[in-house]
């Protein structure tokens, strides 16, 4: 157990995506909701996802409900939804702005979403109205002990 | 440590599809905001085909003409899942609880609504099983006796699961039940033998209710009745 905690620590800091089950993956560079939500934001773009413990929660991703390019979004409010074992959950947006591009990949490949939550099933970019949602966002540290508390309330 | 879970129990008796589904949004909404507890309505359906989120229109066999002719709805709806039928002799549960609150992501809620069901089948002797990956639900051999479809917004639940007592099993032969085709569809009372005889619709409700309240680990559980209850809540 500790050696899979410092490996997945040490994947978390050096940015690797690490298969590992019994501790979910959590990214340095990105900012985290507590909705279960990623933003990777570079300038005035951001990109967002699901986390690895959202995936996992979930179950296998069958389908994902994108919104239109050129809509909007704001922070908290749903902008879509996915489906996995017969439920569909909502996905809430981390950020206010334009979604400028949408992950069309995703409608063939559902279960980018499972296998690489973090890069190639990344949902939608969306360009920033400001920047002046960021703060309440949680980092990497922050959201890991979140994820603990929250499963163990089970 | 967590505390004693608290839920409501509203028991409906046959509610129109409609009117349910503006009832679970308002309570969504209110449990959003913490206006309410967890709560779970028990209730049935006139005759009702529904299909789910991605809108799976071809699994439906018949027009919509025609279902009307036979005096049965049709909805659209937000819920995951494919085409389903609800009627009389079937037990709906539509929990509207926060998962959030246990700790609960979609795989485990479904799978808790999957044993819930397995669990009331077994107190008729009746051996069912979860479904396979990609067919979820509750099952007796390859014969389909319960269905689950479900919506999670901001981790609040709604929408649920059916349960066979003993629906028409004729109203399935117009839709490719669940998007599975060449599965049957099976009731409680045909599991058990048609000869059998079952206790009341009102028990059933209700062990399935316990059976719900038992896996969910809900130590305090106030029923209410509701059967005269309209779509904004209120009797």
């Amino acid at each position: 157990m500790a050696r899979s905690l410092w490996a997945t620590r040490a994947a978390s800091y050096l940015r690797i995506n690490v298969p590992c089950r019994g501790f979910a993956t959590v990214l340095k560079d990105l900012k985290y909701a507590d909705s279960h939500e990623w933003v990777r934001v570079e300038g005035e773009s951001a990109t967002v996802g699901i986390t690895d413990h959202a995936q996992d929660h979930l179950g296998e991703v069958v389908y994902v409900e994108l919104p239109e390019e050129g809509s909007k979004v704001e922070q908290g409010a749903s902008f879509g939804a996915v489906e996995s074992v017969k439920a569909t959950s909502d996905v809430n947006s981390p950020v206010s702005g334009k979604v400028v591009e949408v992950n069309k990949k995703l409608s063939d490949s559902p279960g980018l979403v499972n296998s690489s939550p973090y890069e190639d099933g990344w949902i939608i970019k969306v360009e920033l109205e400001d920047d002046s949602d960021l703060p309440c966002l949680m980092d990497p540290e922050r959201y890991t002990k979140f994820c603990e508390k929250e499963d163990a309330s089970r | 440590m967590r505390g004693p879970r608290s839920i409501e129990i509203w028991k409906m008796g046959a509610v129109n599809y409609l009117e349910a589904l503006k009832l679970q949004e308002k309570l969504t909404s209110d449990r959003k905001t913490h206006k309410i507890k967890d709560t779970l309505l028990s209730l049935q359906h006139p005759p009702t085909f529904t299909l789910g989120k991605r809108r799976t229109v071809h699994n439906v066999l018949v027009s919509e003409a025609e279902l009307k002719a036979m005096g049965a709805e049709l909805h659209y709806t937000e819920r995951g899942g494919d085409a389903t039928f609800h009627g009389p002799r079937q037990v709906i549960l539509y929990p509207i609880i926060s998962l959030r609150d246990i700790g609960t992501g979609a795989r485990k809620y479904v799978e808790n609504l999957e044993s819930t069901m397995i669990e009331l089948a077994s107190l008729y002797g009746v051996k069912a099983r979860a479904g396979e990956t990609g067919e979820t639900g509750v099952w007796v051999g390859q014969r389909k006796i319960g269905a689950i479809g479900v919506r999670i917004s901001s981790g609040i639940t709604s929408h649920g699961l059916a349960f066979n007592i003993d629906p028409d099993l004729n109203y399935f032969k117009h839709i490719v039940p669940c998007g599975i085709p060449d599965k049957e569809v099976t009731s409680l009372q045909k599991e058990v033998g048609l000869g059998q005889k079952l206790p009341s619709e009102q028990v059933i409700h209700e062990q399935l209710v316990s059976c719900f309240t038992k896996i969910f680990g809900y130590t305090d559980v106030t029923w209410r009745d509701k059967t005269s209850v309209s779509s904004d809540g209120n009797e």
